[in-house]
């Protein structure tokens, strides 16, 4: 039997109905006397009616969270730990971190962008998820498309497991109309495989993401310049990049790395003003947020437009999978300031793998 | 009976007497076919091409075509592609080019700038565009575009144009003086032959000296249905006109449901829409159109023009869906 962990978010989504953008914070009151009705229970119920496997154990969290859901069919389940009447994020995170203690070997979570951050929080990378958008915002292209995609992800067997992001939405950014997306942390969601399409359009030759990471890496590392400082921005992609230089860098953070040594760590703008003023030679290796593209976005305060006129244009490297770059319309940049951003638009090429490059529109 | 509309395929069967060729090749398949066929339709696609017959070399399959030039040609050449592009032949040259950049193309125009194309033309580079483009349907170049790049004798360009028939744009009246053009081409689209695989190249003098002097053996069906085929055209254009009618007509239908409509130059319709599970709604209905979002961006489609009564069920299934799903909304 296939261990599965599965968790509700139940009040994810309750804004929308009533024109409030998320439930962060107070808003769920709010929500609540405007006569906002729960979402995610139609979207777990959905998704659970299109689940036809039948090796599947289920560890539920109780009542509105999953078992309130679950009894309604016909699986294997038990229910993990306890909650009050009002469920909060330290109640979610609780409950996974028992559900990994159960040895569970894929999560399902119903939630929002909110739910994903707790997620992410409980788990990190440790076991794949499959995230069942049911919030207002749904920004994180850490989640499934919808609830068919969820469970065609469910029933089926998946080759690989690639990290998708987890953004922070600033909820009283986005209330008053403005998007500040900023990288908050990365899921492993299983890629799902193409069922529809005939075969002759099928591409069976995929590298996997992890190969494709290693071969930019790879790529980078040939052609480090010597004494030159290496300011490795967020992600996955520039973690491989410094494994390759030989350092350890931290997922989040924005580090810097000189001739294979690590020489700052999580800087800010005033750390990376210090380092910048140090060093003649200086590139910036960033990777564009999945799905919205963002390389400089506002809410990646560090890269200032300060700091971006003292590196320049023509030092920035770019770095993404195909795969990433392939779904993006464009690339994007937000610094806050007309000027820094008129510098960077235009087109610039990403390097995609080994010897390989796309050119794109940056907006 | 699932109404097959995502392989770009011509909802057309071939003629009878097309058939009736492909028949007769049925019947000696214990033999290799024989030259004088071989060389009898490469005289055909020769005069259909307004070119000498020299200048094609005959493959099962305009991609095959395509990877061979890539093997060639990519050891010591930068290549070229605009993204995306064709995803068979995009695959194959991710795995197999020692170097590779691709111009990305984005909506609504989704116009390759040229002058992006020329400023990376500055070592031995092979182009590989397919003209017009799959799955947006738009021309990346022009023939005056064309020119430019063939100017420069370090380029070779090759141009897939597999979708011709429906389009009429070609440089193949341009092989003669540029030696670093190649065309591919197929029968599978306007021609009907699909199950039979018919790919051809029309190459300039670049490219002649690096493919085998002897004839490709194909299969004796589809040899003597291309043949017949090309004996008498006339079935192809009837066939390409009424599917170029249709193509407006699901077009104009189409945008009355809201769903936006990218149009183009070949047998299929690209298509963007929110609608929750399209690709997947269509299926259970049926219907099967392409969806993009598993190798490109989410909330894509290309639909492929069938007959008729096929895109009648395609077009009332698709507002069904839409209708749905304004409900579900409201």
């Amino acid at each position: 039997m296939k261990k599965i962990g599965l968790i509700v978010n139940p009040i994810a989504g309750m804004g929308g109905s009533v024109g409030l953008k998320g439930t962060d914070g107070g808003i769920y009151k709010e929500a609540i006397e405007l006569g906002a009705k729960p979402t995610a229970p139609k979207r777990i119920e959905d998704t659970l009616a299109l689940v036809n496997r039948k090796d599947l154990y289920f560890f539920v969290a109780p009542g509105k969270m999953g078992e309130d859901y679950i009894k309604k069919f016909d699986f294997k389940y038990e229910v993990v730990s306890e909650i009050g009447t009002q469920t909060k994020a330290d109640d979610t995170k609780r409950i996974i971190r028992e559900m990994v203690e159960k040895n569970i070997e894929l999560l399902i979570f119903v939630g929002g962008d909110g739910t994903a951050r707790d997620v992410y929080d409980a788990l990190g990378l440790k076991i794949p998820v499959v995230g069942i958008p049911s919030g207002v915002k749904m920004f994180s292209p850490a989640f499934a498309l919808s609830t068919y995609a969820a469970a065609e992800i469910i029933n089926n067997e998946y080759a690989e497991v690639i990290e998708k992001e987890v953004l922070d939405i600033d909820e009283e950014a986005f209330r008053e109309g403005k998007l500040g997306a900023k990288l908050y942390g990365y899921l492993k969601v299983p890629k799902k495989l193409n069922l529809l399409q005939g075969k002759k359009e099928a591409s069976n030759v995929n590298k996997s993401e992890t190969i494709i990471k290693e071969d930019i890496a790879q790529y980078i590392f040939e052609n480090i310049e010597k004494d030159t400082l290496y300011i490795l921005g967020p992600g996955t992609t520039l973690a491989t990049i410094a494994c390759k230089m030989g350092v350890e860098k931290t997922l989040l953070g924005i580090d810097a790395v000189v001739n294979g040594q690590l020489v700052g760590t999580d800087l800010n703008e005033e750390g990376l003003l210090g380092l910048i003023k140090k060093y003649l030679k200086i590139k910036i290796i960033v990777t564009p947020i999945g799905g919205n593209g963002f390389i400089f976005g506002r809410a990646s305060k560090q890269f200032t437009p300060e700091v971006l006129k003292l590196i320049g244009k023509e030092n920035v490297i770019i770095v993404a999978t195909e795969d990433k770059v392939s779904r993006l319309e464009c690339l994007r940049v937000d610094t806050g300031e007309a000027e820094s951003d008129n510098n960077l638009i235009g087109h610039a090429k990403v390097i995609t793998g080994y010897k390989t490059e796309t050119i794109i529109e940056v907006k | 009976m699932m109404i097959k509309l995502h392989m770009n395929e011509n909802p057309y069967s071939p003629a009878r007497s097309i058939q009736k060729a492909a028949i007769k090749g049925l019947e000696n398949v214990n033999r290799y076919s024989e030259s004088k066929f071989l060389i009898e339709l490469k005289k055909l696609l020769g005069n259909y091409n307004d070119t000498s017959s020299e200048r094609i070399v005959l493959s099962h399959g305009s991609d095959l075509l395509i990877r061979e030039i890539i093997n060639i040609f990519s050891k010591d050449r930068k290549i070229i592609m605009v993204n995306p592009s064709f995803f068979p032949v995009t695959q194959y040259a991710l795995k197999q080019a020692s170097r590779l950049t691709r111009i990305q193309i984005s909506p609504p125009d989704f116009k390759l700038d040229s002058n992006l194309l020329l400023k990376e033309l500055n070592e031995p580079t092979l182009i590989i565009i397919d003209n017009p483009n799959n799955p947006t349907g738009k021309f990346m170049i022009d023939k005056g575009f064309a020119e430019k790049i063939l100017q420069k004798k370090d380029v070779l360009l090759l141009a897939d144009e597999a979708y011709y028939e429906f389009s009429g744009q070609t440089f193949a009246s341009m092989i003669e003086k540029y030696p670093n053009l190649a065309i591919t081409r197929t029968m599978d689209k306007a021609f009907s032959l699909a199950g039979l695989r018919l790919g051809y190249l029309i190459m300039g003098d670049c490219f002649k000296d690096h493919f085998p002097d002897f004839l490709t053996y194909l299969s004796n069906p589809t040899l003597f249905a291309a043949i017949e085929a090309l004996k008498k055209p006339e079935y192809m254009t009837s066939n390409v006109d009424k599917i170029l009618s249709e193509k407006k007509r699901v077009e104009k239908e189409l945008l009355k449901t809201g769903i936006q409509v990218f149009p183009g130059n070949a047998n299929f319709l690209l298509i963007k829409t929110k609608i929750l599970d399209f690709g997947k709604r269509l299926n259970d209905e049926e219907v099967n159109i392409f969806n993009l979002s598993d190798e490109w961006m989410e909330g894509y489609y290309r639909i492929s023009i069938g007959l008729r009564k096929e895109n009648d069920v395609l077009l009332s299934t698709i507002k069904k869906i839409c209708n749905d799903d304004k409900n579900r909304n409201l």
